[in-house]
C-alpha cells in the first residue's frame, strides 16, 4: 500500500513535467553494471543499437562484480565524496532511496513521464521512486516463490500448501511415504546475509507483521516477530528443513532440489530456468506456487527483488545517460533481453504474455500473478543499515544460540538507537 | 657547548623529525582524531555529523553484540596465545637437539608464519570443507561443518591462529635456547641433573625472560586480530566468531557509522593499552623482588 | 664432510613438515582438476593442471593485484626506510631532547590496533582525494611499519661499537661522512632484515586495503584473493592458484632470505 501511495505521490508531483529535448552533443557514457556470462548475453548488441539511434554518442561497459555486498562497498567508496568516472549504473533497488538521499543519483523526474512507470510491476516501479521523486528506471524483476514436487503432490493426492503448518504436514506425509533418507522437505535461504533477511521478512509478513512499519517503527509487533522467527527455527528442529539450511543461499538450496532431493524450495523465478533445462533430473515435475501464509496469520507474499538503472548525479552528459536508461528499461530493451533467455525477469507486465518472452521462458505466464502482488522490503534509506544490523540476530535464532525473543528484543533495541541517530 | 655538541643536536634533529612527523600525522592525529570522532554521530553519506557526546559508549554498556564480541576476544586470545606457548616451547625444545637440517627445519617452520592471514583463512576455508576438506577426511569421513556449526566454529577459528603463529614463539625460544652455552648444561649433568630436572631448574628459568616477550606480543596481536576471522568466518555463524575488531569493523563501514564504530575502536585500544600497562607493571613488581 | 643423520633430526623434520601440510595441500588442490576436487581420494592428483593457473592469470584480476602488492609494499619499504633509518641513527646516537619520551611513543605506535585508525584515515584519505590510490596504501602502510623499523634499526646501530665512530671523527670526517662511509656499510644487515620485515608487513596488509581500495587500480593480492569472485559455486582450485601466487614472495623469504628473517626477527624481541 505505501509502495502504490508512493507511486500515486510520484505521478502526481510529475503531472507537470513535460519532456525536455533530447541532447545532441558527442559524448562518450560509461555504463557499470554486472555482466552476463556466456554467449546469450544481448547487453553489448542493445548498446550498439542505442549508439546507431543516437549519433554521436558512444556507450562504454564497465564490469560490476556480481556479489551484493562487493557492489555496494564500490559504490559508497567511489561515490561518496568522489567523482566517479561512470554515468550509468546498475543498482539493488533497495539502495535506491540510501543513493537518493545521499546525493548521488540524478533526479529522473524531468524526464520520466506518467506513462513511463505505469507499465512496470507496481511494486519494482515503487522502487523507483523516493521522497515523491524518481531516481531509476526498473530493469529486472525478482519474486520470492516457493516451488513444490508436482509429481511427488500428485502422487499423495495433496494440493499446493497454502499455509506453512499445511507445508510441514505435506512433507512429513511425503517423506514418511517416500522413506528416502536424502529426501528433505522444505529448503530456504538461511545464511547470514541479505537472502536471510528476505527470507524471515516473508514470514513475517505471512504472520501479519512487518520490520518497519508504516510509521517507521521498528519491529511493531515483537511478539510476532519473535513466533514468525520461532515457527522457522521449527523447521529446522523437526527436520522438516536440514540444519545446513543456516549456511545455504540461493544456489546451495536451489541445486539439491533441481537434484530431485527436496520436496519445497522457496526461491527466485530464475531457478525454474534450471529446473526446466535439459538434462534437469526434475524437468516437467516443478510447481510454482504463491509462497504459504501462516494459519493465524496473512496470505503470503513474495518479496521483491531486483535491480534498477540509475544517473550519476555529477555525469557531464544527463541528456545522453538518461536517454541510455530509458532505453535499456523501455519495452524493446527488455524484450531483447528477456527473449534472449538469460535468467533475468523482466519488469514489464506486458512482456510476460508476450510471445517472443514467453518462447524463451514457457513458465513465464506462471509468475506474473506472484509478481503483480509481490512486496518490496522497507523503502528507506537506512535498509542496509536495517539489514545488516538484524542479520547476525535471526541467524542466532534459527541455529539456537539465542531465544527468538531475545534476539527480536536485542535487534529492535540496537535499530531503536541507530535510527534515531540518523534521523 | 662545543661546535660539534651544537652540531650534533641539529643533526640529531633534523635526522628525527621526518619521521616524527609522519608518525604525528599518520598516528598520533588519526588516535587523537578517533576520540573525537567517537563522540560523535558521523554517518558521511548522508552528510550527518553532531556532537553526541558519550551516548556511543553508553549504548555499548548494555550492548549485548558488543559483550558477546568482547568475550569471543577473550576467549580467542587466551586460548590461542596458550596454545601457542606451549606448543612453541615444545617445538623449540626439539629444535635444540636438532643437527642437521636446521635450516630445512626453520623453513618448514616459518612458512606458516609468513603468509598472509588472508591466504591462511583461504587454506583453512578448504582444510573445513564439510565434505571435501581435508580434516574431515583424516578424521574419517565425518561432515563437521566446521565453519557453519556454532559451537565448532571458534575451536577452527583458534586452530587456524595457532597454526599461523605458533612458529613466530617457536623461534624465539629456539633463538634464546642457542644462547645458552654448553658449559651450562655441562655443569647441571656434573651435578647429577636428570633431564627433567634439567629442564626444570636450568633451560625453563633461562627462558622465562623471552616467554614473557612472546607471552606479550602474542597477546596484543591476538586482541587486535582482524584479517583471519574477517575472511575465514565474517565473525559468524550467529556472531560465535565475531571479536571486538570484527564488529568495530562492520560498524564502521558496513554503513559507514564512523562515530559508533570509532567507539568501538577505542574500547579495543583502551583494551591493549590495559594490557600492555598490567604487563609493564607485572614485569616491574617482578624485577623489584627479584 | 658427511655428517651422519640421526633419527632425532629426520623426526623434527618430519614432524614441522606435517605442520606445514595445510599449506601443501593447498598446493595440491592449486593441480587438481575440477572434477577430482570434491572426491578426495588419492593424496596427488592423478592427472595434474595448470588451468587453475591459467584461469587467474587470464581471468581474474590477480596480476594487477601482484604488480599493486609489488609496487606498494616496495614504496612502504622506500619510504619507511628513508625516514627510519636517520630516525633510527639519531635515537641510537645523538643528543636529543626527551630522546626517553620519543622512544615511548614509538614503541607505543607498534601497539595501536589497525582497527582504531582506520576510520580516521578513511576520513583524511577521502578528503585528501587518496581512496584506491597507491599512495594511499603506501601511507597508511608506513604508519604501523615505521615504529617498528624505527625500533629494529636503533637496536642495530647501537650494536656498532661507538670506537669507530670516533676514529673516523678523530680523522676529520662529518657526520654525513661518518654515516655513510662507517655505519651505513656495518649496519646493511641489519637494514636488510628491517626492510625484509617491513616489506612482508606490507604484502601481507590487509584491513587498511581492503578498506581504502575499490577497483584493481589499488586492489593488492590479499584484498583480491579475499573477494576472489565465484559466479555460482566457489571455484576452489582458481581460489588455491591465487593463494599460491599471493605466498610466493613470503616463501622465497622464507627459504633464500630466511637469515636476515630470522635476525630481524629475532632482534626485535631479545632485546628489550
Amino acid at each position: 500500500m505505501r509502495g502504490a501511495a508512493l507511486v500515486l505521490a510520484a505521478l502526481v508531483a510529475l503531472a507537470g513535467c513535460t519532456e525536455p529535448p533530447r541532447g545532441a552533443a558527442p559524448a562518450t557514457i560509461v555504463f557499470k553494471h554486472a555482466k552476463i556470462l556466456g554467449p546469450l548475453d544481448p547487453i553489448p548488441g542493445l548498446l550498439r543499437e542505442f549508439e546507431r539511434r543516437n549519433p554521436g554518442v558512444t556507450v562504454r561497459s564497465e564490469p560490476l562484480t556480481w556479489t551484493s555486498d562487493e557492489q555496494h562497498q564500490f559504490y559508497v567508496i567511489n561515490l561518496d565524496g568522489a567523482t566517479p568516472a561512470f554515468d550509468v549504473l546498475l543498482l539493488d533497488l533497495i539502495w535506491v532511496p540510501e543513493f537518493a538521499q545521499a546525493g548521488w543519483l540524478l533526479d529522473l523526474s524531468p524526464w520520466v513521464t506518467r506513462g513511463e512507470l505505469a507499465p512496470h510491476f507496481p511494486a519494482a516501479a515503487a522502487a523507483s521512486v523516493w521522497n515523491g521523486r524518481v531516481w531509476g528506471l526498473p530493469w529486472n524483476m525478482n519474486v520470492g516463490v516457493l516451488y513444490y514436487r508436482a509429481d511427488l503432490l500428485a502422487k499423495y493426492h495433496l494440493a499446493p500448501p497454502r499455509t506453512w503448518e499445511e507445508l510441514v504436514e505435506q512433507a512429513q506425509r511425503i517423506r514418511a511415504g517416500e522413506r528416502d533418507p536424502k529426501l528433505d522437505g522444505v529448503l530456504w535461504q538461511g545464511k547470514q546475509y541479505e537472502g536471510l533477511v528476505v527470507n524471515v521478512l516473508e514470514h513475517f509478513w505471512a504472520s501479519g507483521t512487518a520490520l518497519l512499519d508504516e510509521h517507521d517503527r521498528v519491529l511493531p509487533e515483537p511478539e510476532r516477530a519473535a513466533a514468525a522467527l520461532g515457527f522457522m527455527r521449527g523447521l529446522l528442529e523437526s527436520g522438516v528443513s536440514p540444519a545446513w539450511v543456516t549456511a545455504g543461499d540461493e544456489e546451495l538450496t536451489r541445486r539439491p532440489f533441481g537434484d530431485g532431493r527436496a520436496v519445497f524450495l522457496r526461491s527466485w523465478p530464475y531457478a525454474m530456468d534450471l529446473f526446466e533445462a535439459a538434462g534437469s533430473p526434475v524437468r516437467g515435475r516443478v510447481g510454482i506456487a504463491p509462497l504459504p501464509g501462516h494459519v493465524a496469520g496473512a496470505a503470503g507474499v513474495g518479496a521483491t527483488g531486483g535491480f534498477h538503472l540509475a544517473v550519476n548525479r555529477r555525469t557531464r552528459h544527463a541528456e545522453a545517460a538518461v536517454a541510455l536508461v530509458r532505453f535499456l528499461a523501455g519495452a524493446e530493451g527488455q524484450r531483447a533481453i528477456t527473449a534472449a533467455g538469460v535468467a533475468l525477469y523482466p519488469t514489464r507486465v506486458d512482456l510476460y504474455r508476450d510471445p517472443a518472452a514467453v518462447a524463451a521462458h514457457p513458465h513465464m505466464p506462471r509468475f506474473h500473478a506472484l509478481a503483480l502482488v509481490a512486496r518490496p522490503r522497507p523503502v528507506t534509506p537506512y535498509y542496509l543499515m536495517l539489514s545488516t544490523t538484524v542479520q547476525p540476530e535471526f541467524s542466532a535464532a534459527l541455529v539456537g544460540v539465542k531465544t527468538p525473543a531475545q534476539a527480536v528484543s536485542y535487534a529492535r533495541r540496537r535499530l531503536e538507537y541507530m535510527l534515531s541517530g540518523l534521523r | 657547548m662545543t661546535a660539534r655538541e651544537r652540531a650534533d643536536r641539529l643533526a640529531g634533529l633534523a635526522f628525527v623529525s621526518p619521521a616524527l612527523l609522519a608518525l604525528a600525522a599518520l598516528t598520533v592525529y588519526p588516535g587523537l582524531w578517533v576520540l573525537w570522532l567517537s563522540l560523535q554521530q558521523r554517518v558521511p553519506i548522508f552528510g550527518i555529523a553532531r556532537f553526541v557526546g558519550l551516548e556511543h559508549y553508553a549504548f555499548l554498556a548494555g550492548d549485548a553484540r558488543f559483550w558477546n564480541a568482547g568475550r569471543v576476544t577473550l576467549v580467542f586470545t587466551a586460548v590461542s596465545v596458550g596454545l601457542e606457548l606451549a606448543l612453541g616451547l615444545a617445538v623449540a625444545l626439539a629444535l635444540q637437539r636438532q643437527r642437521a637440517g636446521r635450516r630445512l627445519a626453520l623453513s618448514l617452520l616459518l612458512l606458516a608464519w609468513a603468509l598472509p592471514s588472508v591466504v591462511t583463512a583461504k587454506l583453512f576455508e578448504w582444510l573445513y570443507h564439510p565434505s571435501a576438506g581435508l580434516v574431515n577426511v583424516i578424521l574419517g569421513g565425518h561432515a563437521f561443518n566446521w565453519l557453519g556449526d556454532p559451537r565448532l566454529a571458534l575451536p577452527g577459528l583458534i586452530a587456524a591462529d595457532v597454526w599461523r603463529t605458533m612458529p613466530f614463539v617457536a623461534l624465539l625460544c629456539y633463538a634464546r635456547l642457542l644462547t645458552i652455552a654448553p658449559e651450562v648444561y655441562e655443569a647441571a649433568r656434573v651435578d647429577g641433573a636428570g633431564r627433567g630436572a634439567t629442564l626444570a631448574y636450568v633451560t625453563l628459568p633461562l627462558l622465562r625472560p623471552i616467554l614473557l616477550i612472546a607471552l606479550l606480543f602474542r597477546t596484543l596481536d591476538a586482541l587486535r586480530a582482524f584479517d583471519l576471522m574477517f575472511v575465514l568466518t565474517g565473525g559468524g555463524p550467529a556472531s560465535t566468531t565475531e571479536t571486538l575488531t570484527v564488529y568495530a569493523y562492520r560498524s564502521l563501514f558496513q554503513t559507514l557509522q564512523l562515530g559508533f564504530g570509532a567507539a568501538v575502536g577505542c574500547v579495543i585500544f583502551a583494551l591493549v593499552m590495559l594490557v600492555a600497562w598490567a604487563y609493564l607493571r607485572a614485569l616491574r613488581g617482578e624485577a623489584a623482588t627479584a | 664432510m658427511r655428517r651422519r643423520v640421526h633419527a632425532w633430526d629426520v623426526m623434527i623434520l618430519v614432524m614441522l613438515a606435517a605442520w606445514a601440510v595445510p599449506y601443501f595441500w593447498q598446493v595440491r588442490t592449486s593441480f587438481t582438476p575440477d572434477t577430482e576436487l570434491l572426491a578426495t581420494g588419492s593424496v596427488l592428483p592423478s592427472a595434474p593442471t595448470l588451468l587453475h593457473y591459467r584461469a587467474v592469470a587470464e581471468k581474474s584480476v590477480m596480476p594487477r593485484a601482484l604488480g599493486n602488492s609489488v609496487g606498494v609494499a616496495s614504496l612502504t619499504t622506500l619510504l619507511a626506510l628513508a625516514l627510519g633509518l636517520p630516525a633510527a641513527y639519531a635515537l641510537a646516537r645523538l643528543p636529543i631532547p626527551a630522546k626517553n619520551l620519543l622512544l615511548l611513543v614509538v614503541i607505543a605506535s607498534t601497539a595501536f590496533p589497525q582497527i582504531t585508525t582506520v576510520s580516521p584515515l578513511y576520513l583524511l584519505l577521502r578528503a585528501l582525494g587518496l581512496r584506491d590510490t597507491w599512495t594511499a596504501l603506501v601511507l597508511a602502510n608506513t604508519s604501523f611499519a615505521l615504529p617498528l623499523l624505527i625500533w629494529l634499526l636503533a637496536g642495530f646501530i647501537r650494536e656498532i661499537p661507538i670506537q669507530l665512530e670516533e676514529a673516523a671523527f678523530l680523522d676529520g670526517a662529518g657526520r654525513l661522512t661518518v654515516l655513510r662511509l662507517v655505519v651505513l656499510p656495518l649496519v646493511a644487515p641489519g637494514v636488510a632484515s628491517a626492510a625484509l620485515l617491513t616489506f612482508l608487513a606490507a604484502w601481507n596488509e590487509f584491513l587498511f586495503a581492503y578498506t581504502f581500495t575499490a577497483t584493481e587500480a589499488s586492489r593488492t593480492v590479499p584484498v583480491a584473493l579475499a573477494l576472489f569472485p565465484g559466479v555460482f559455486e566457489i571455484p576452489w582450485g582458481d581460489i588455491a592458484a591465487a593463494s599460491i601466487l599471493a605466498s610466493l614472495p613470503p616463501v622465497v623469504i622464507v627459504i633464500a632470505l630466511q637469515r636476515w628473517l630470522v635476525r630481524g626477527l629475532v632482534a626485535g624481541a631479545l632485546k628489550d
